[in-house]
């Protein structure tokens, strides 16, 4: 009996000290769908080289995520941006990015990001958490493991964020680094204008009524 | 050198600086642009924690046709020069 009680304590203290989560007026588990009508959902690399920086960004992010509200480590979900979708400014060079040298948009459309595990979690406000992260980064049909920084913000469905979408919504910043050389991308008359490795800036806001 | 050869150098070499300048003016970039990224960051992005940033069809002139603008005009310079020179010796 004194085990289970032992047992049982040590279940609920671990689960109030080691769950971390938003402290919202909802609760339960929650998913949220960053498909946006309105394209405003944007993912960004942008790449530094001493010949010239380069942005190339997408408005076409599709893809959900689910976590208990209380708890941002059990957070799992898929993202996924077309390639073809990716501008950097220059009409030309957008052309050069699609090509099969380059992502090879025509064989492999979309660039995935399978969230596996969230960790480090970080109060910055009750509606506000910064967090690590990793997962599964797939592009031009490689699969690497890749780590990286987010801020995640919870607003509860108001008059203000009917603006935008219905239902609650999740915003993402999120950052992190691609080598573009493992993932096969190595072409030879871009690849001196472009950084080996490139920075990924993902902003995106999730509804959960979509 | 007669005055129609001065009056073609001095408009050359105006063209040129006029290209140099607008080049620097549009802030020296070394490829040239046909879209920029405008921030279109509203109260509910901010709130959010996100930036919203657009595409905005805008031409930025570079360098590449900087150099191909100057190149043409100095070829025109350099056959105008030719031909109003071929004419002097004619009169």
């Amino acid at each position: 009996m004194k085990i289970i009680q032992i047992s049982f304590f040590l279940l609920a203290f671990s689960l109030t000290t080691f769950a971390q989560g938003f402290k919202v007026e909802t609760s339960g588990e929650k998913t949220f769908n960053f498909t946006d009508k309105g394209k405003r959902n944007q993912a960004s690399f942008f790449s530094t080289t001493p010949l010239e920086d380069i942005t190339g960004l997408t408005n076409d992010i599709n893809g959900k995520v689910s976590f208990n509200v209380n708890d941002i480590k059990s957070l799992k979900g898929e993202l996924s941006v077309s390639t073809a979708s990716i501008k950097t400014g220059i009409d030309l060079r957008d052309e050069h990015l699609r090509d099969a040298d380059w992502l090879d948009a025509a064989k492999y459309p979309n660039i995935k990001f399978t969230i596996t595990e969230v960790k480090d979690v970080k109060r910055l406000a009750d509606n506000r958490l910064q967090i690590k992260f990793s997962g599964d980064f797939t592009l031009k049909g490689v699969t690497k493991k890749i780590t990286g920084e987010a801020t995640l913000t919870y607003l509860v469905e108001s008059e203000q964020t009917k603006q935008r979408a219905p239902g609650d919504l999740l915003g993402v910043q999120a950052k992190f680094k691609v080598n573009l050389f493992d993932f096969g991308v190595k072409n030879k008359v871009i690849g001196q204008k472009v950084a080996e490795v490139v920075e990924v800036s993902v902003n995106m806001v999730g509804s959960s009524a979509i | 050198m007669n005055k129609n050869q001065k009056i073609l150098f001095l408009f050359s070499l105006l063209a040129i600086l006029g290209i140099i300048i607008y080049w620097f003016m549009q802030g020296a970039e070394i490829f040239t642009k046909t879209k920029v990224l405008i921030d279109q960051t509203s109260e509910l992005d901010k709130m959010l924690g996100v930036k919203n940033e657009v595409w905005v069809d805008k031409f930025i002139l570079g360098l590449d046709y900087s150099a191909v603008a100057i190149v043409i005009i100095l070829i025109l310079t350099i056959i105008l020069n030719n031909l109003l020179k071929n004419k002097q010796k004619e009169s």
